[in-house]
């Protein structure tokens, strides 16, 4: 079910077209690139703060609430990307190891943030009316530093698995010449030199 | 010829992709923390300059990072690199950005009352630093020139 999910989803006539253009796929890329560095900037600067390794002379309201809004936009520019790359691929994606590590990474994220939110970044005041850094703001600034390193980890990592091709199915759309990849059910095989770099 | 030791374990070139991610995350992300200031986006209590400080550090260790894992890179296949359009274009955009951040943006920062050329300085750097992000992604995407026999 989920293969007819991820193949229809790559087929539907908006990923499709995307995939036709030949530089889409690397100008997303590119600019996944581009929110990564600014979000994930932010990501850096607040958890540095947290830790209080960085950033020393601002006050964690400063940074927690100062850069929420930029973070916000970064976070849906650097979501917005990821979703229309793995709709290009979205079959290959969904069978990549790497890809679902990826995901779980993501899902502790969420927990994260959910676990966090009320004792840390919703209470920057407090915490800096606290004597010292609280134990629990430097625990979610490494933990939040360790688990973006995980997401960057298993993004590069996906660029270095590739499902074996057996059989190409023929694009359902009447007028179009690409051939569908098959679904990615057999072990993948380890390739660095196709589109690791 | 030497064998380059990079090119013997399956795990150097991730590895130091990685530390390549991070260093650009480190470095563009907080350059981009001065430009966004210069452009009022952001922390408008806090002048550029205090940003500039703040920021100072991560910035260098960002480059170091980036420097450092991107030489180890091009090492492992030299002639595909220099021969690839994309990484020129790069490798001259960066000197740029980099040259750029260290001249124009500090003055920008330095002055007290920020004009609309701050604001043009703040855009032409951001501009530089997303080249050079596309210009790394695009060294996969471009055929390299065949070397000279």
């Amino acid at each position: 079910m989920i293969v007819t999910f991820l193949r229809w989803l790559q087929w539907t006539d908006f990923f499709s077209t995307l995939r036709d253009w030949l530089y889409s796929y690397p100008v997303i890329l590119s600019l996944h690139m581009v929110a990564m560095s600014v979000f994930g900037g932010l990501i850096l600067v607040t958890d540095l703060r947290l830790l209080g390794v960085g950033a020393r002379t601002y006050s964690i309201s400063d940074v927690i609430d100062g850069l929420r809004n930029l973070k916000r936009v970064g976070f849906v520019f650097v979501t917005t990307c990821g979703v229309l790359l793995f709709g290009c691929k979205a079959d290959e994606y969904g069978f990549n190891p790497w890809f679902r590590l990826k995901l779980v990474f993501f899902v502790l994220l969420v927990i994260h943030h959910w676990v966090f939110r009320g004792s840390v970044y919703s209470n920057a005041a407090a915490l800096d009316s606290a004597p010292q850094i609280p134990g629990r703001a430097k625990l979610a600034g490494g933990l939040s530093l360790l688990l973006w390193f995980g997401v960057i980890c298993a993004g590069r990592g996906i660029g270095y698995l590739h499902p074996s091709l057996e059989h190409g199915i023929t694009d359902p759309r009447p007028d179009s010449t690409q051939v569908m990849p098959p679904a990615a059910t057999e072990p993948l095989a380890l390739n660095r030199a196709s589109s690791a770099r | 010829m030497i064998a380059n030791p990079l090119n013997s374990s399956p795990l150097a070139f991730p590895i130091l992709e990685v530390v390549h991610i991070v260093g650009f995350i480190s470095a563009v992300g907080s350059a981009a923390l001065v430009d966004f200031r210069l452009l009022g986006f952001i922390l408008p209590r806090r002048s550029p300059a205090e940003i500039w400080r703040a920021t100072l550090l991560w910035t260098i260790v960002g480059l170091t990072l980036v420097v450092f894992s991107g030489l180890s890179l091009f090492s492992s296949d030299p002639d595909m690199y220099y021969l690839n359009p994309a990484f020129d274009l790069k490798i001259a955009v960066m000197i740029a950005a980099i040259v750029f951040y260290y001249t124009a943006v500090r003055k920008a920062v330095a002055k007290a009352v920020q004009t609309g050329a701050s604001r043009l300085v703040a855009w032409i750097s951001l501009l530089l630093w997303v080249l050079v992000l596309f210009g790394g992604i695009f060294i996969a995407f471009v055929q390299s020139y065949a070397p000279e026999a």
